[in-house]
C-alpha cells in the first residue's frame, strides 16, 4: 500500500472561542481525487486552509511525503490552492499571471514563456489570451487560467476551495470534466472542497463528509451513498428515506429487526447491511428512493402500503412523495416514462429487496 | 402627485442645488483670476484694462519668489513623511487586528478634527519650550513637521479606503505560489495600492502647498505663499495677490485631475 | 470565509513598524503639546517673561472676565449656525452625487475637490475682493439697478458666516456622500415598491440610513468651526472677533502664553462638551425611537 502523501492527525483549531476543528484525522494517497463535503461552517475550508498553510493548528501534525510541515509558509509546502475567488491578479496579463510561480523561482524568461505555453495548451486556452487581462476572460476561461497558474510549479497537491461553485450548471460540468480529465492525465492528488454533492460524487475517489468540525465518514462514493455512517450522512449525500426501526438483537450474522411500518414486520438484515456501532434498541432503516418500486400487489421483500401525496417530475426521473403507515413520509424514485404509473391520491404498496437496506443508529438529537 | 412630476420636481431641485453650490465654490476663484488681469493698482470694477503686467511683477518679487520656494519645499518634504507614515497606518489600522487598535487610530486621526489655528499655537509653545532647551528656532522645520502631524491622518484615511478594498486572498496567492513577504508586497500590494497612494500624496502636497495656520503659527520669519498673501492683504491689495492665485490655481487643477484619474484607475482593477 | 483582517500582536515587525511612526508622531507633536498646554495654563507672565511657577493666577482671570465668554458664545453660535448652513446645503449635493449625476460624476467631484484644496487664504481673499465696496457683488447689484449706496456685505457677521460655509462645506458633502453610497439601493427599491413616493422614500428610508454621514460632518464641521480666525478677520473686518482671533491675540500681541493656552482649552473642552452634549440627546431620543 503506498505511502499517504498527506497525513492530518488530530487537527484542533479554535478561534476565540469557536471550535473549528474539533480533531480532524485524514490520510490521503498519491493521486487520489478526495472531495470534503459538509454543510457550511463545518470546517472544510478551514482544514484546507491548514493543509496549504495559510493556518497552523493549535494541537496536531500537518504531515506531507512524511515531513511535518509545522511552521512551514504556504511558499515552501508544495502544494498549491486554487482559491473561491480564483485572485488572480488584475494588474498581470493572464501570461504574467501564470508565469508567476516561476518568476519568483527565479527561472530564466525563455523557459518561463515555454512552460506557460505548454500550460495555456493543456488548458485549452487560446493563445491570444497570454496578453490579455483577467476581467477580459469569460468566468470559465479565469478558472483555466486560475489552474494553470497552480499547475506550472508542478505541486504534489492540488487544494481547491470551491472553485467551480459561482459557476453556472453548463459551465460547471464542462469545467468538472476538465479537473477530472486533468487530475488523470498529470497524476496530481487533488483535495476538492466542495458543497455541490453530485459534484464530490462524480469526481472523487474517495469523499470526506465533515461536520461541525468533525469527520463523519470517509470512503467511496458508493460506499458513502449506500452505507452512510449515520443519519445526517444519509441525509446530506442524497435524497432518502429513514424509518424508525427496533433492533433486538445483534449477532455476527446479523440483526433481528422489528420493523412497524412494513407488512412483513420482522427480519434479519445481514451483518454487511449494518452501520457501525449500530446497537440494540432503535435505530433507522435507510432506503434509497430509487432503489423503491411501486407495486400493485405482493413481490417483494419489504413492502409497505402507501398514498401518492405529490409527484414531482424532474425530467428524466419523477418523484414521487407517499405517506405510507403512522404518517410516514416516504421519497420515491423512477424513471420517467410518459405514462405515469401512478397519479395524486392512489393507494398502493412500495416495495424493495430486503438487500438494498442499510441500517444506522439513530441520532441522539432529535431530528 | 404622480411620480414622474415627483421625480421632475426632485431633480430640477437636487440639479439646481448642485449648480449653484458649484458656481457658489467658483466665485472667490473666478474673481481673483479676473482680477489679476487688472492693468491698474486698484482691485475696482469696471476693470481698468487687461494686463499680465502683474505676473511679471510677481517674477521681480524677490519676498513672492522666496515664498514660492519655501512653500515648495515644505510641500515636498512634508508630502514625503506623510504619505510614508498615513500609508502604513492605514494597512495597520485596516488589516491588522490588534489590542488597542481603536485607541491607534482614535490617536492617529486626532489632528484631523482639531482646529489647525489651536494646534498650530500648541506646537508653537511646544516647540518654543523645547527650543529654548535644545536651542533651535522657528522655521521651515518647525513648520514641516507641524504639516505632517496634520496631513498625516488626510493620507491615512485615503489610503485606507484603497486598503479596504484591496482584496486580500491576492497576497495569499501570492504566497502560495512562493513569494516571499517582501515579494508580495513588490509584485502584488505596492503595484495595486500605487494608484491609491500616489493621489493621497497629491492630496498632501496641495494641502501642505495651501496650509495657512500652521504655516502662520511655525515658519518663524520665513514666509509660504498663503502666509505672504495674509501679509499683503494686511498691508493693501494689489493685483499681485490674485496673479499669484492664479500662477497657484494652475499645477493645483492638473494634480487634482491627475489624482483623479489616479483613484478611478486604481478603482477599476 | 477569508478572514480580511489578521490578528497581529505588537511584538510582531509587521504591526510594528507598520503602527509605530503614526503613534510616535502624534504623541510627541500633538499628545505632549497638548499636555504641555494644559500644564502652561497654570503658570504665569512677568513682563512677556514666561515663569514657570504653578498657580491658578490665569484660570481665575479666564473665569473672572465676562469678555472671554461673551466671545465663546458668539463663537458656539456662529459655529451652530455654519453647520445647519453646511448640513442642509451638502445634502442635496451629496444626494444628487450619488443618485442622479452618473454621467458628470467625475467633473463635479474634481471640481469640488479643487476648490476644496486651494489655498484658504486666496480664496478668502478672493471673497473679499468679491464683496467689497467696490468689489464685483456691488458692481453686478448696480448693473441690475440695485443701489445699495455703497455699502457692503463685507466686514460683517453675514459675510464671516459666507466664508465658514464655503470652506467648511466641502467636509459635510463628503461625509454625507460616503453615506449615501453605502445605502444598499434594494432597500429604496422595496419602498416604492411598498408604495412609497419619491419624497416618502427619501424621508423613511435615505434620510434615516445616512445619519451617520450627516452626524459625522456636523461634528467635523463643528469642531473646525470653533477654531476659525482667517474668515473672521478678513471678511468680518475683525470687528465681532471670534475666540481663535482673541486667542492669537493674546498669544502675539500681548504675549501672554499662560492665558493664551487656558483660552484655548476652554474652546477646545466646551466644543466637545457641546458635541457630546448633543449626541447624548441624539442617542436619547433615538432610544425613545422618536428620530
Amino acid at each position: 500500500m503506498a505511502e499517504a502523501l498527506l497525513e492530518l492527525t488530530d487537527i484542533r483549531k479554535s478561534y476565540g472561542a469557536y471550535q473549528a476543528l474539533k480533531g480532524v484525522s485524514l490520510s490521503v494517497a498519491p493521486g487520489e481525487f478526495i472531495a470534503l463535503v459538509g454543510p457550511s461552517g463545518c470546517g472544510k475550508t478551514t482544514l484546507l486552509k491548514h493543509v496549504a498553510g495559510f493556518e497552523d493548528p493549535d494541537s496536531g501534525f500537518v504531515t506531507i511525503e512524511g515531513r511535518s510541515m509545522l511552521g512551514v509558509p504556504p511558499a515552501d509546502r508544495p502544494t498549491r490552492i486554487v482559491f473561491q475567488k480564483l485572485a488572480l491578479f488584475p494588474h498581470m496579463t493572464v501570461a504574467e499571471n501564470i508565469g508567476f510561480p516561476l518568476k519568483l523561482r527565479k527561472v530564466d524568461r525563455a523557459e518561463i514563456a515555454a512552460k506557460v505555453e505548454e500550460m495555456i495548451r493543456l488548458m485549452e486556452l487560446k493563445p491570444e489570451y497570454l496578453k490579455r487581462f483577467p476581467k477580459q476572460l469569460s468566468g470559465g476561461e479565469q478558472q483555466r487560467v486560475a489552474l494553470a497558474r497552480s499547475m506550472i510549479s508542478e505541486p504534489k497537491l492540488l487544494l481547491l476551495d470551491e472553485p467551480l461553485s459561482a459557476l453556472d450548471v453548463k459551465l460547471k460540468k464542462v469545467l468538472q470534466a476538465e479537473l477530472k480529465r486533468l487530475h488523470r492525465m498529470l497524476g496530481v492528488t487533488f483535495v476538492h472542497v466542495t458543497h455541490d454533492l453530485e459534484e464530490a460524487m462524480m469526481l472523487a475517489d474517495r469523499i470526506c463528509v465533515m461536520r461541525a468540525g468533525r469527520i463523519l465518514q470517509v470512503g467511496k462514493p458508493d460506499d458513502i451513498y449506500y452505507r452512510p455512517a449515520d443519519a445526517f450522512v444519509a441525509g446530506f449525500i442524497g435524497e432518502t428515506n429513514l424509518i424508525p426501526v427496533e433492533v433486538q438483537a445483534i449477532d455476527g450474522g446479523g440483526a433481528r429487526t422489528h420493523v412497524p411500518a412494513l407488512e412483513t414486520n420482522t427480519m434479519t438484515i445481514p451483518a454487511a447491511q449494518l452501520a457501525p456501532g449500530l446497537e440494540r434498541g432503535p435505530a433507522l432503516m435507510m432506503i434509497r428512493p430509487e432503489l423503491i418500486s411501486m407495486l400493485k400487489d405482493g413481490g417483494a421483500e419489504c413492502t409497505m402500503p402507501a398514498k401518492v401525496q405529490e409527484i414531482f417530475s424532474k425530467g428524466g426521473t419523477v418523484q414521487y412523495r407517499a405517506r405510507g403507515p403512522q404518517g410516514l413520509e416516504m421519497v420515491v424514485e423512477l424513471p420517467g416514462t410518459p405514462e405515469k404509473p401512478a397519479a395524486i391520491g392512489d393507494k398502493l404498496r412500495l416495495g424493495w429487496a430486503e438487500r438494498d437496506v442499510f441500517l444506522i443508529p439513530k441520532p441522539a438529537e432529535a431530528g | 402627485m404622480n411620480p414622474r412630476a415627483q421625480s421632475a420636481i426632485a431633480g430640477i431641485a437636487l440639479y439646481g442645488t448642485t449648480a449653484a453650490v458649484l458656481i457658489f465654490f467658483y466665485v472667490p476663484i473666478f474673481t481673483l483670476i479676473a482680477f489679476s488681469f487688472q492693468e491698474g493698482r486698484y482691485l475696482t470694477l469696471p476693470l481698468d484694462g487687461l494686463s499680465l503686467k502683474w505676473y511679471g511683477a510677481l517674477l521681480d518679487n524677490a519676498g513672492a519668489r522666496q515664498a514660492l520656494g519655501n512653500s515648495t519645499v515644505i510641500a515636498a518634504i512634508a508630502t514625503l513623511f506623510a504619505t510614508a507614515i498615513g500609508t502604513v497606518s492605514a494597512i495597520a489600522a485596516v488589516r491588522y487586528r490588534f489590542r488597542g487598535r481603536a485607541g491607534f487610530m482614535g490617536l492617529a486621526a486626532a489632528p484631523l478634527a482639531f482646529p489647525q489655528l489651536l494646534l498650530g499655537i500648541m506646537l508653537l509653545l511646544w516647540f518654543s519650550v523645547l527650543g529654548r532647551w535644545l536651542d533651535f528656532n522657528m522655521g521651515l522645520t518647525t513648520a514641516i513637521i507641524g504639516h505632517v502631524v496634520c496631513i498625516t491622518p488626510f493620507v491615512m484615511v485615503i489610503v485606507a479606503v484603497q486598503v479596504f478594498t484591496f482584496d486580500p486572498t491576492l497576497e495569499d496567492a501570492a504566497r502560495d505560489s512562493g513569494a516571499s513577504n517582501w515579494q508580495v508586497y513588490r509584485y502584488v500590494t505596492l503595484p495595486l495600492l500605487w494608484p491609491g497612494i500616489f493621489s493621497a500624496a497629491i492630496f498632501a502636497f496641495l494641502l501642505s502647498w495651501g496650509n495657512f495656520y500652521l504655516t502662520y503659527s511655525l515658519a518663524g520669519s520665513a514666509r509660504t505663499l498663503p502666509t505672504f498673501v495674509f501679509a499683503g492683504i494686511a498691508v493693501g491689495s494689489s493685483p499681485l495677490y490674485p496673479a499669484i492665485a492664479t500662477v497657484i490655481f494652475i499645477p493645483g487643477l492638473v494634480l487634482v485631475i491627475l489624482a483623479d484619474r489616479l483613484r478611478r484607475r486604481a478603482a477599476a482593477a | 470565509m477569508t478572514e480580511d483582517t489578521v490578528a497581529r500582536s505588537w511584538s510582531d515587525p509587521a504591526l510594528l513598524w507598520k503602527a509605530l511612526p503614526a503613534v510616535l508622531l502624534q504623541t510627541a507633536c500633538f499628545l505632549a503639546p497638548l499636555g504641555m498646554t494644559v500644564a502652561l495654563t497654570f503658570q504665569t507672565t512677568k513682563s512677556f517673561q514666561l515663569t514657570w511657577t504653578w498657580n491658578l493666577a490665569t484660570w481665575t482671570d479666564v473665569f473672572s472676565r465676562a469678555h472671554y465668554w461673551t466671545t465663546l458664545l458668539h463663537t458656539l453660535t456662529m459655529a451652530g449656525l455654519c453647520v445647519a448652513l453646511c448640513i442642509g446645503l451638502a445634502l442635496p449635493v451629496a444626494y444628487a452625487l450619488a443618485t442622479r449625476l452618473q454621467a458628470f460624476k467625475n467633473q463635479v467631484t474634481v471640481l469640488i475637490t479643487f476648490a476644496f484644496l486651494t489655498d484658504t487664504t486666496l480664496k478668502t481673499f478672493g471673497w473679499a475682493m468679491f464683496l467689497d465696496r467696490t468689489g464685483v457683488a456691488n458692481y453686478l447689484l448696480k448693473e441690475i439697478g440695485i443701489d445699495t449706496g455703497g455699502a457692503s456685505i463685507l466686514f460683517s457677521d453675514w459675510a464671516t458666516m459666507l466664508g465658514m460655509v464655503y470652506n467648511l462645506l466641502p467636509f459635510a458633502i463628503f461625509t454625507i456622500y460616503i453615506s449615501i453610497e453605502a445605502i444598499d439601493r434594494a432597500l429604496i427599491l422595496a419602498a416604492y415598491d411598498a408604495g412609497a413616493s419619491k419624497f416618502r422614500a427619501f424621508w423613511e428610508v435615505t434620510l434615516p440610513l445616512c445619519r451617520p454621514g450627516i452626524w459625522a460632518g456636523a461634528v467635523l464641521i463643528f469642531l473646525l468651526a470653533v477654531g476659525v480666525f482667517l474668515e473672521p478677520k478678513v471678511l468680518g473686518g475683525g470687528k465681532s472677533p471670534m475666540s481663535a482671533e482673541l486667542i492669537r491675540q493674546t498669544f502675539e500681541t500681548r504675549v501672554n502664553w499662560p492665558l493664551g493656552a487656558a483660552l484655548t482649552l476652554v474652546l477646545m473642552v466646551v466644543s466637545v462638551f457641546v458635541v457630546l452634549l448633543f449626541s447624548r440627546v441624539y442617542r436619547l431620543q433615538r432610544g425613545r425611537g422618536l428620530l
